[in-house]
């Protein structure tokens, strides 16, 4: 089952003057995969993302995400599948200042239409990302790694079918690069579908596949021959 | 409902991590809301005080009171007579016979007439200058003011000129101390009084401090002292104020005719109205009446003024909302990410600039109730009657301008926020 479909996808920015960010995309994914999204910096990769994370709307071209047609959907719907069906991991984390780390874990939930047992969730989630010990402490109090494992277990609260993780190593050491790669492919392994955006190769290897984009152009979707497992105590850098 | 306490709580921990920043925005609103309570504290107070000394004159009152008589009408002759009044002119119409022509009113009770005048009055040679204010005797029962010590001087004491003399308390103070003034002799311009009595402490009403008059019988004054034979004022008590409006009516018809005066040819609409006459009827009641529209005009001009104070204090919070916007916009494109709608957004920044105009409200209407409470406690101890009250409308008012503030100063700032692009709002100062 496709739960990504994008066909001539492009996103453009100025009335006047046209910046394409994204030409003619077309690809589709499918539910429990784990792709790699790769380019330089610049080549449009993030945009890409946005548009598939919902965060922004494609200029022309269809997008459908669980088979419906995301331009037919209003702000608020699109919202509401943010909660429920997305979840985002962030380079620079994205953690609220001078809160806990249960408080950020437990963000979504405010938005969300299901809050049931919203302690339950967010204890068994933070034991998920080994981070149950931190559970009381703020977010300034705790080292980068244990950052982006508490932004991941932000992203898995409401159970979504698809997590976005953008260069979620770019501001981590290697250990703790490797970490978050493990945590993300046991997600994958477990049927989450990630989509993992990076300019690193070695990175993009612990994928299925990699789709490759340079200038707002796919130049190539291709399947991992032989994908990357890691364990804590490799180093992929 | 568990979005707006999760907006609380966020709201709280943004005011601690800048106090100083919210501590300012608070504090503008709290001088407006302070100032709302005071304004609407010092009206009951006002109110209380006039209300105070239309009962120590008696509500039930009618005075006629000499004027100047002019040739305008309405306001203009109203200036008029105030002008040449200033100007030294003197009215001498005012007479026993009105007085005994109003006595004789089916509506009124008791009347008596008033000379006043400032005199010299010299006792074992320390001399005082104070107000004489020469009455018959009804005025102590009409004025319902009481005697300390001796008596006041009759009807036939009046009648017969007897040269007696009743003290108000504060005068007696000076003049005699502790020590029995009754008999003692007093000269009022070289005519002798005898003391028969000390009036109760009564205080000041309308800018007259009654405790440093003598009170002596107006024939008395006017034949053996002053050598006139006019009053300045006649003061009648009714027994019915139903029909207040007929009686001075009576009394204006009654003193038009003695003083040969015709009724101007139009219908009179005020007592304005009058500009003929040398003499004008008022009422207690008229006069309260208009000390408590004056009153209510002023406290619409200090609301205005409050108002304006106001809306600073909103443009205050409405600043501070725009910098805590600008700074948390990161966190707006997080939310967003996460699942916020735009009206979740802007939901969280309204609560919180409400939560900065109720905290200021709150903190104001504490401030505003122990300000007013101090001007009672000063006015109180400097003689005034002066009632301590906050009117409910007070709290209404403020509970009501600092929600409304919060929401209207809020408003931009978190329909910024809630607009905000996702994307630009999670790479802000990137």
């Amino acid at each position: 089952m496709n739960i990504i479909e994008i066909k001539n996808l492009s996103r453009t920015y100025g009335d006047e003057v046209k910046t394409y960010a994204l030409i003619n995309a077309s690809f589709s994914i499918q539910k429990g995969e784990f792709v790699a999204i790769m380019g330089p910096s610049g080549s449009g990769k993030s945009t890409l993302m946005h548009v598939l994370g919902l965060l922004d709307r494609a200029t022309s071209g269809t997008y459908l995400f669980e088979n419906r047609d995301v331009s037919t959907l209003n702000d608020n719907e699109l919202a509401v599948l943010r909660n429920e069906e997305i979840g985002f991991v962030f380079q620079a984390f994205n953690l609220l200042p001078r809160t806990t780390v249960f408080k950020n874990v437990a963000l979504p939930l405010i938005y969300a239409r299901d809050k049931s047992e919203g302690n339950k969730r967010v204890r068994d989630i933070l034991e998920k990302v080994n981070l149950s010990h931190r559970l009381g402490y703020l977010t300034n109090q705790i080292s980068g790694g244990e950052k982006q494992r508490v932004a991941i277990a932000r992203a898995l609260i409401n159970n979504p079918s698809v997590v976005f993780a953008d260069e979620p190593t770019g501001n981590l050491d290697s250990k703790s690069g490797v970490q978050v790669i493990e945590i993300l492919q046991k997600l994958n392994d477990e049927g989450h579908t990630i989509i993992l955006v990076t300019h690193e190769t070695e990175t993009a290897e612990c994928a299925d596949r990699v789709i490759n984009i340079v200038d707002g152009k796919i130049v190539s979707d291709k399947r991992v021959k032989s994908k990357k497992r890691v364990s804590a105590n490799d180093l992929i850098k | 409902m568990n979005n707006i306490i999760s907006s609380l709580e966020l709201a709280l921990n943004a005011f601690k991590s800048n106090k100083t920043r919210t501590a300012l925005a608070i504090l503008g609103v709290t001088i407006g809301i302070s100032s709302i309570i005071i304004v609407f504290s010092a009206g009951e107070g006002i109110k209380s005080l006039l209300a105070d000394q239309v009962e120590s004159f008696g509500a039930d009152v009618v005075q006629a009171e000499i004027k100047i008589p002019s040739s305008k009408k309405g306001y203009a002759g109203e200036r008029q007579s105030a002008m040449s009044l200033l100007q030294g002119a003197q009215v001498t119409t005012m007479k026993s016979d009105d007085l005994k022509d109003i006595l004789e009113l089916p509506n009124v009770a008791d009347a008596y007439g008033l000379f006043m005048t400032q005199e010299q009055i010299t006792y074992r040679g320390e001399i005082e200058n104070t107000i004489v204010w020469a009455t018959s005797a009804s005025f102590i029962d009409i004025d319902q003011a009481g005697v300390d010590e001796g008596r006041f001087f009759s009807d036939a004491e009046n009648r017969s000129l007897a040269q007696v003399i009743v003290l108000g308390s504060g005068i007696k103070e000076k003049l005699f101390g502790d020590s029995d003034p009754i008999d003692r002799t007093i000269r009022v311009r070289n005519v002798r009084f005898r003391v028969i009595g000390v009036m109760e402490e009564r205080g000041s009403i309308m800018t007259f401090n009654f405790d440093d008059m003598i009170y002596v019988p107006v024939r008395t004054l006017q034949k053996r002292v002053v050598g006139v034979d006019y009053f300045v004022n006649i003061l009648a008590k009714l027994h019915n104020m139903d029909f207040v409006d007929e009686t001075m009516e009576e009394m204006r018809g009654i003193m038009r005719e003695n003083h040969n005066i015709n009724p101007p040819d139009e219908i009179r609409e005020s007592i304005f109205d009058t500009g003929k006459d040398d003499f004008r009827i008022v009422s207690m009641v008229e006069a309260l009446e208009a000390f408590d529209q004056m009153y209510s005009t002023i406290t619409l001009v200090l609301l205005a003024i409050v108002a304006i104070s106001l809306i600073v204090g909103g443009v205050g919070v409405m600043n501070v909302m725009y910098v805590i916007v600008n700074e948390r916009t990161p966190e707006i494109g997080l939310r967003k990410a996460v699942g916020a709608k735009n009206n979740d957004i802007m939901l969280q920044f309204l609560v919180e600039s409400v939560l900065i105009t109720l905290i200021g409200g709150v903190v104001g209407t504490v401030i505003g109730i122990l300000i007013s409470w101090g001007v009672t406690v000063g006015a109180t101890s400097a003689g005034f009657s002066w009632n301590f009250a906050i009117p409910i409308e007070a709290f209404v008012t403020a509970l009501l301008f600092s929600v409304v503030f919060g929401i209207a100063f809020g408003l931009y700032p978190a329909r910024k926020a809630a607009l905000m692009d996702p994307i630009e709002a999670l790479q802000h100062n990137k």
